[in-house]
C-alpha cells in the first residue's frame, strides 16, 4: 500500500514537472475561470444586499387633491385600508403635516417652498406588502389612481426595476462567462492530461504488458487533473478575496448619501463562495483528468 | 498451459491474420513460431496476453479461456506472462535497475522484495554490477538481456518472445538464445516467433510454421524450412 502510494505521488510529481507549460496554462485557465464564477456569485449577493436595502424602505405616496373635505379624505383612507391582501400600512399626513416636510426638504430653496406651499396636498403614505416587484408597484399605482380625489400616486418602481434588471443582467452574463471558461478548464486539463499520457505511452504499455491495472495507471494522471483543478480554484479565491476587500473599502469610502452602501459583500458569505469555488475546481480537475485517463488508456 | 482451438483472426476484409488455428503447448516446452512476415506468428503472441481477441476459436491459458475474460482481470493474467520484444521497450529515462524494478513496482511489490529479487535476476542474465547504467550505455545484447531480465523477474509460468534475436549480430543473438534456454529449463514454457533460421536450425526444438495464417508444419525437435 505504502509502495503504492509513493508511486502515485511521485509519478504525479514527475508528470507535473514534465509539462510545465500546460500545467500553467491550465491552472491559470481555472484561475481565471473558477474567480469569474466566485465574482458572480459576489455580485449577484451585492445587487441582492442593495435591493433588500432599498426595498426595506419602499413606500407609495398618494395625493390627495387640495381642498378635498375630511368625509372625503377618510372615504380614501377606506378605501387603501381594505386592500389588506397587498397593502401592509397607511399612514394620513394632513396639510399641517405635509407642509412641515415640505419645510425640512426644501429648507435651503425658499422659492420653491413659497410655490408649494399655498396649495400642499395632504397625502397617505401606502406601504405595500409586496415590496421588491416593480410590477406589483406599477399595478397599485393604476389602481390608486382610480379613487376619487386622488391626485397623484408617486411610487419607486422605476428605480426597483432598474436594480433588478442589473441584477439580471450581469447575474446572466457573468454567470454564462464564468460556465464557457470552467469548460474551457476542463478542457485544457483534459489536453493536459492527454498529453501528459502520450508523453508516456512507452511507459504506460510496458505498465500494461507487466500487469498493472488500469486504475494503477490512471491513478497519478487523475490526481495530476485534481491538483490542477485545486491549485486554480486557491489561487483564485485568493484573488477573489482580495478584489472584494478592496472593493468593500472603496465603497465605505463613499458618502452615506451615495446610496450604494448595500452593493458589498461581507461576513462569511465570500469563504463560503471560496469553498464552493475550491469544491468545483477539484471537480472539473477529477472529470477533466479522468475523462482523459480512461479514453487515452489504449495509448 | 497454452491451448487454441480453430482461432480465427481478421484485421480487415482484406487482411485475415489465422485460419482455424489449432495446437496446444504443455508446460515447460520451448516453442519456435516460425514464417515470413506477416504470416501471423505475432498475432498469435498477441492472441496469448490477450492484446488481441479472434473473431472465433478459443484461446485457453492455464486451462481459461481468456477471451471471455473479463478486462479488469487481465492485467492479474499477464502477471503470468513475460514479454520480450525485438526492440526491447526499455524506459530511455530510467537505469537497468529501475526498468526492472518498475515491472514489480506496477504490481505493487514491496520495497524490500524488489531490492532482493533484481539484483538476483541481473545476475541469472549476466548483467550483475551493470544495474546502474541507462539502456543508451548498453550494447543491443545487453540491452536485450535487460528486457529478458524485467520480463522474468516476477517468475511467469509463460515467456512470450517476438523476434528478440532480430536486432542483434549471430553471435549476440546465441547468447540470447542461451539464457532463453536456461529460463526454460527452470520450468517456464517459452514460445518465441521468429525468423531466424540459424537460431532455430542451432537449438532443435519444437517448430509451428505458419503460412498466411494457416499453421503448414507443426514439428518436434524441428529445423527452419
Amino acid at each position: 500500500m505504502i509502495s503504492r502510494l509513493r508511486y502515485t505521488f511521485r509519478e504525479m510529481w514527475a508528470s507535473l514537472s514534465r509539462n510545465l507549460t500546460l500545467t500553467f496554462a491550465a491552472v491559470i485557465t481555472s484561475t481565471v475561470s473558477l474567480f469569474l464564477f466566485g465574482m458572480t456569485l459576489l455580485i449577484q449577493q451585492g445587487f441582492e444586499n442593495q435591493l433588500k436595502l432599498w426595498t426595506g424602505g419602499v413606500e407609495m405616496i398618494v395625493y390627495v387633491k387640495h381642498g378635498a373635505t375630511p368625509d372625503q379624505i377618510a372615504y380614501l383612507e377606506g378605501a387603501l385600508q381594505s386592500q389588506t391582501s397587498v397593502i401592509k400600512s397607511v399612514d394620513f399626513c394632513d396639510e399641517v403635516c405635509a407642509a412641515d416636510v415640505a419645510t425640512t426638504l426644501f429648507a435651503g430653496d425658499p422659492g420653491t417652498l413659497d410655490q408649494l406651499l399655498p396649495a400642499i396636498p395632504s397625502f397617505f403614505r401606502v406601504t405595500p406588502i409586496d415590496q421588491e416587484s416593480s410590477a406589483v408597484l406599477r399595478s397599485l399605482k393604476a389602481d390608486f389612481k382610480t379613487l376619487p380625489n386622488v391626485e397623484e400616486v408617486r411610487t419607486p418602481d422605476d428605480a426597483v426595476e432598474v436594480l433588478s434588471q442589473l441584477k439580471g443582467f450581469f447575474g446572466v452574463r457573468t454567470l454564462v462567462m464564468s460556465v464557457v471558461l470552467l469548460l474551457a478548464s476542463a478542457l485544457l486539463i483534459w489536453n493536459t492530461i492527454r498529453t501528459a499520457m502520450f508523453a508516456r505511452r512507452r511507459e504506460i504499455e510496458v505498465m500494461k504488458l507487466v500487469g498493472a491495472t488500469n486504475w494503477f495507471i490512471r491513478l497519478p494522471f487523475m490526481l495530476e487533473g485534481l491538483l490542477q483543478g485545486i491549485v486554480g480554484a486557491a489561487l483564485g479565491s485568493a484573488f477573489l478575496l482580495f478584489v472584494n476587500d478592496d472593493w468593500t473599502k472603496g465603497v465605505r469610502g463613499f458618502p452615506d448619501t451615495s446610496g450604494l452602501e448595500g452593493f458589498v459583500v461581507t461576513g462569511g458569505y465570500p469563504v463560503v463562495v471560496c469553498f464552493l469555488m475550491i469544491g468545483l475546481g477539484a471537480v472539473v480537475g477529477a472529470v477533466g483528468s479522468a475523462t482523459a485517463a480512461s479514453r487515452f488508456l489504449d495509448v | 498451459m497454452i491451448r487454441l482451438e480453430n482461432v480465427h483472426k481478421i484485421y480487415s476484409a482484406e487482411v485475415t491474420a489465422l485460419r482455424d488455428a489449432t495446437f496446444e503447448i504443455a508446460k515447460g516446452e520451448f516453442v519456435f513460431l516460425v514464417g515470413p512476415s506477416g504470416s501471423g506468428k505475432s498475432t498469435l503472441l498477441r492472441l496469448m496476453n490477450r492484446q488481441e481477441r479472434p473473431e472465433r476459436g478459443a484461446v485457453l491459458v492455464a486451462g481459461r479461456n481468456i477471451n471471455d475474460m473479463p478486462d479488469a482481470k487481465v492485467p492479474y493474467l499477464r502477471r503470468n506472462l513475460g514479454n520480450i520484444f525485438q526492440d526491447y521497450k526499455l524506459l530511455a529515462n530510467k537505469t537497468v535497475f529501475e526498468n526492472i524494478a518498475f515491472a514489480l513496482e506496477v504490481i505493487g511489490r514491496p520495497r524490500h522484495v524488489i531490492r532482493q529479487q533484481v539484483p538476483a535476476v541481473l545476475d541469472l542474465v549476466g548483467l550483475g554490477g551493470k544495474q546502474e547504467r541507462f539502456p543508451h550505455q548498453l550494447s543491443g545484447g545487453e540491452q536485450q538481456r535487460v528486457s529478458i531480465a524485467r520480463a522474468f523477474v516476477n517468475r511467469p509460468l509463460i515467456l512470450l518472445a517476438d523476434e528478440p534475436t532480430g536486432n542483434l549480430d549471430p553471435a549476440t543473438g546465441e547468447g540470447i538464445m542461451r539464457l532463453l534456454d536456461r529460463i526454460n529449463k527452470t520450468g517456464t514454457t517459452v514460445v518465441m516467433a521468429t525468423h531466424d533460421q540459424r537460431i532455430v536450425n542451432m537449438m532443435r526444438k519444437r517448430v509451428i510454421q505458419l503460412d498466411r495464417g494457416t499453421i503448414v508444419r507443426d514439428q518436434a525437435r524441428g529445423v527452419y524450412e
